[in-house]
């Protein structure tokens, strides 16, 4: 058998014995442009909100077609048990029926996936009860901390950042209010916040201004 | 209708094999490469059918267009075409995978350090020029290749990154053998795991560390390195910059990029961020690392070294050839590190096989190019096979065989082409 691992001195010639004064090397990777398919499903939202904190919406669409509901809501069961994502039992079931009708081989009027969507959408606590709205309480809810440290940048900017730039603006609490209802994308880096939708007015506005308090 | 991106010969015949390689279509290189980055109007048609596809082109730094597996964490294919420009692949063309979306973007040698520490009686804390006058450079050529290589074509169908079969490359490595850096860190008397971890990192704490381990005896037997070098220019930064894990003849999982902490167990490797071992990159714990389609694996063992595979890189799948005049078919076969002792063709579905001539022989962990003269008579459609054999007597199955994460395909590659 020929050797295969033998001295490289001409490779060590040519590539240089020290480089340590050179400039430190860095890359800027493309924005995500892929969006997960709309659906008038409950687990639409929750795959926007919770699956982005750790990957691109094609993570979900580049898988193959024509798996079932069983199949789908498998995988969110190892996406929270194998890999630590942020949701609870319940948005297991309401991701799997979502994934499976807008991917898989399941239809939205199908009984089981309508059986699931309609488990959905009862809020814990009502609208109207609280006098104060729960900061806290919403950023735990929707996973907002996952994505952006007080301080620290994860995926997305430090909320202190996000005060900061936002000091001197006249719109800041406006532009603040829209980014978290409606998604904002290119603003900070590549990858894109969801929107939250089904936040409550009063809860959108407490969470911009929490924010710029930062 | 026929689909076009649909692999012929699965639809009902799950087990129907060898398995057709589809309709690959070029991609023109030199009209994209003024594009900005980001998805580019082409699109790979390689015969993976997706919930949401076809995958698109893209440009990433340092990268020629690559197919696009996911954005983040990033996870980019070479086009299959790129394998007809000789047994070595080039460094732009290399793919690139990540599992944890935390990725070094910059990465500055000032700062950069390996730590080798744990079970040692010296732990070290080395820069990069540090690493390089440790010990005398080695080269090794090895094809890096991802354990889900092709699982695109796995029947029935599995969750994870739907490869085609362009996830696998081969490139001269140059870096110092991982064995002199443990020594040098004086490894102590009951070592029996080494463990290694890269810059990248999850995002949230729950999700496991990409960490890989190697028992002790792989670790010291010489052949994993310690790289820096990749073709004879720096790695890439998407393919681990400034130093990579190699570990010839083992799937890329090992592979660990922008290595920077080794640590030496006594003890075997467990826990939260033993995932990558322990749960994940696991195969069916018996001999054809199979079990029967859409079952699940009573036990399982760690993948580890690759399985021998060959393709013919000169003709796509759909391709036409001609009637009457010799064509040199030309291709490339590869294994886990005992060398290819024969590829042979079939020109008629697997009726009669011709061996072909192999290239240079780059070393045993390498691809070895081969190339045969054939001659068609008839016109008409024809189905073009190959398949090697390592020197350890290792051959290809007619029939894929199948595990639930579509791991470690080799099964006879076959060509539909029409002869005009």
């Amino acid at each position: 058998m020929k050797a295969t691992i033998a001295p490289a001195l001409l490779a060590l010639a040519l590539l240089g014995a020290g480089n340590a004064s050179a400039a430190p090397q860095d890359i800027k990777l493309p924005a995500e442009n892929v969006k997960l398919k709309p659906a008038r499903l409950p687990g639409y939202g929750i795959a926007m909100q919770k699956c982005a904190i750790c990957h691109s919406a094609d993570y979900v669409s580049y898988q193959p077609p024509g798996l079932s509901l069983a199949q789908w809501t498998a995988e969110m069961k190892k996406m929270q048990q194998a890999y630590g994502a942020p949701i609870d039992d319940a948005e297991v079931g309401q991701l799997g029926a979502y994934l499976a009708v807008a991917y898989g081989s399941a239809k939205a009027k199908d009984p089981e996936i309508v059986a699931i969507a309609q488990k959905a959408g009862k809020p814990a606590v009502p609208a109207s009860a609280a006098p104060g709205v729960d900061v806290q309480g919403l950023l735990a809810k929707n996973a907002c901390l996952s994505c952006h440290g007080v301080t620290q940048k994860v995926v997305g900017p430090a909320y202190h950042e996000v005060a900061v730039r936002y000091k001197n603006d006249a719109q800041a609490q406006a532009k603040l209010e829209a980014s978290i209802r409606g998604g904002s994308s290119g603003k900070w880096g590549a990858a894109p916040m969801p929107p939250f939708a089904s936040l409550k007015p009063e809860e959108v506005r407490a969470l911009a201004t929490y924010v710029r308090q930062q | 209708m026929q689909d076009k991106n649909k692999p012929v010969g699965l639809a009902g015949a799950p087990q129907s094999a060898p398995a057709r390689r589809r309709f690959v279509r070029h991609v023109g290189g030199l009209a994209l490469a003024a594009s900005p980055l980001g998805a580019l109007a082409a699109k790979a048609t390689d015969g993976v059918t997706l919930a949401d596809g076809p995958r698109p082109l893209v440009r990433y730094p340092g990268k020629r267009p690559l197919v696009r597996v996911s954005t983040r964490p990033p996870h980019l294919e070479t086009p299959f075409s790129t394998f007809n420009e000789g047994p070595i692949t080039a460094n732009d063309a290399f793919f690139v995978r990540y599992h944890l979306a935390n990725i070094p973007l910059s990465v500055d040698l000032n700062t950069y350090r390996l730590s080798v520490g744990g079970h040692v009686g010296k732990p070290l804390r080395l820069s990069l020029d540090e690493l390089k006058k440790l010990a005398d450079p080695v080269e090794v050529v090895a094809v890096n290749q991802c354990s889900g290589n092709s699982r695109g074509f796995s029947e029935p169908r599995v969750f994870g990154a739907q490869l085609a079969n362009g996830a696998m490359g081969n490139a001269r490595w140059t870096g110092v053998p991982l064995r002199k850096v443990l020594e040098h860190a004086d490894i102590k008397a009951g070592a029996k795991v080494v463990t290694f971890n890269g810059m990248d990192t999850p995002v949230l704490p729950s999700t496991p560390d990409f960490r890989k381990s190697l028992d002790i005896a792989h670790a010291m037997n010489g052949e994993p390195l310690l790289a820096w070098g990749m073709n004879g220019e720096d790695l890439p930064l998407l393919n681990g910059y400034p130093l990579k894990l190699v570990v010839p003849g083992y799937f890329g999982t090992y592979w660990i990029k922008h290595l920077s902490e080794i640590e030496v167990l006594d003890h075997p490797f467990e826990g939260h961020d033993a995932f990558f071992m322990t749960k994940g990159y696991r195969v069916p714990d018996n001999d054809c690392q199979c079990v029967a389609p859409g079952t699940p694996a009573a036990r399982t063992r760690p993948i580890s070294t690759l399985a021998v595979r060959s393709f013919i890189t000169s003709v796509e799948s759909g391709g036409r050839l001609p009637a009457g005049h010799t064509v040199a078919l030309k291709g490339i076969a590869f294994d886990g590190g005992s060398g290819i002792r024969t590829v042979e063709v079939s020109v008629d579905d697997g009726q009669n096989w011709q061996a072909a001539t192999l290239g240079e022989d780059l070393g045993r962990f390498s691809f070895r190019a081969w190339h045969l003269p054939v001659k068609f008579d008839r016109k008409g459609p024809a189905v073009l096979m190959v398949r090697a054999t390592s020197n350890k007597g290792e051959t290809q199955p007619a029939k894929a065989s199948w595990n639930p994460a579509g791991y470690r395909r080799n099964v006879i590659e076959a060509t539909p082409v029409t002869i005009a």
